[in-house]
């Protein structure tokens, strides 16, 4: 009698429910340091990842008479990036914040396989004036932050390796990374007078 | 004296025991119930990083929503008292959040992968409960690195 009921119970009946979990894009890597630009509107609304050629700078002119005081002077930049390209959400406050964002999707590899993507700078030893003289990059250094954000930044605070590769963070797979970055000029050494420049280069690599 | 004193004890302790083994067994086993009307069947919910805040470690979380019509069969149960649950077994790709609303016949909830979570408590009065239920589900993004069928129940406690 148990077993009848039981049957009653079971007979006929779909095993389960079934929703398929999909990935929604193919695999992708992307990086905006500064502006940046997507195809169509953002992420969210359907937009693609698209190249933008722009290189912003991230500046500060000390007072003659700051000048190797030691007193840090706050940078700011040229970049007017300030929403995700996630979701238009106003993350960072441009100018006196510089959007870092990423993001990798891929598929077909199984959990505990290549986990994520790298964003690496490429430094210079000195930025330079007209004339040559030098400051060391090292005397640049950023804080990081972002509007709403929780937890851990994936692209962290740090300052300028001078003279060759850094790991600045790292993009999980399947992870929208971003952060805003503040720069600062250490100020810490007493240079030649003028304006003095230097190329940071940022790139981001996926297994 | 000493004999006829313990044999009834123990013939009551072993008829407790029993009662409780069966009630344990009747708690453990809840009866599937046919869920095979639920449309639409094997759907894809594109997982999508959520917008706005917050922001950080929760951009790792993916997650896809998608509209059910669920119709449970429930016939067996008639002019019964029953508790309907939702299941999430646990599986693949592991960890996961699935939360819903409805429009009122069954209840709106929360549930993790491994768990199952009430959706209705009362009397069984008709043969089939139906309700449109929004189903949203997350899960950590660096465990989607391909399609993952995902597997729901319903389950009926007595009483």
């Amino acid at each position: 009698m148990l077993l009848a009921c039981g049957a009653a119970g079971y007979g006929g009946a779909a095993p389960a429910y079934t929703v398929n979990l999909t990935p929604a894009a193919p695999k992708t890597l992307f990086l905006a340091v500064g502006v940046g630009s997507f195809s169509v509107g953002i992420y969210n609304s359907g937009g693609k990842p698209a190249n933008n050629a722009t290189v912003n700078v991230v500046s500060v002119s000390v007072p003659a008479a700051a000048v190797g005081s030691g007193a840090v002077q706050t940078m700011t930049t040229n970049s007017t990036q300030s929403n995700s390209f996630l979701d238009n959400y106003p993350f960072c406050n441009a100018p006196g914040e510089l959007y870092v964002g990423a993001f990798y999707r891929t598929t077909g590899q199984g959990n505990g396989g290549p986990s994520g993507a790298t964003l690496i700078a490429t430094v210079p030893a000195t930025l330079l004036n007209a004339a040559g003289d030098p400051i060391p990059f090292s005397q640049i250094s950023w804080t990081s932050r972002g509007n709403g954000d929780l937890g851990a930044e994936p692209f962290p605070a740090g300052s300028f390796t001078a003279g060759g590769s850094q790991t600045l963070g790292s993009v999980s797979r399947d992870q929208w990374a971003e952060s805003c970055w503040s720069f600062s000029y250490g100020n810490t050494v007493v240079p030649a007078a003028g304006t003095f420049t230097g190329r940071v280069t940022y790139t981001i690599s996926a297994p | 004296m000493r004999r006829s004193y313990i044999r009834p004890f123990c013939i009551i302790w072993l008829a407790l025991a029993a009662a409780v083994a069966q009630a344990t067994l009747a708690q453990a086993a809840p009866a599937l119930i046919d869920d095979s009307g639920t449309l639409p069947y094997n759907a894809t919910l594109a997982m999508r990083w959520p917008s706005g805040p917050p922001r950080g470690p929760a951009a790792r979380q993916l997650t896809g929503t998608l509209q059910l019509r669920v119709r449970l069969n429930v016939a067996p149960w008639l002019k019964r008292r029953g508790r309907i649950y939702m299941v999430l077994p646990a599986q693949q790709p592991g960890a996961m959040h699935a939360s819903w609303t409805t429009q009122g016949r069954l209840l709106p909830g929360e549930l993790d992968a491994g768990s199952r979570a009430l959706v209705y408590v009362g009397p069984i009065l008709s043969p089939v409960i139906e309700d449109v239920v929004q189903l949203t589900v997350t899960v950590d993004g660096r465990r989607l690195s391909q399609s993952y069928p995902v597997n729901f129940h319903f389950e009926m406690d007595e009483g």
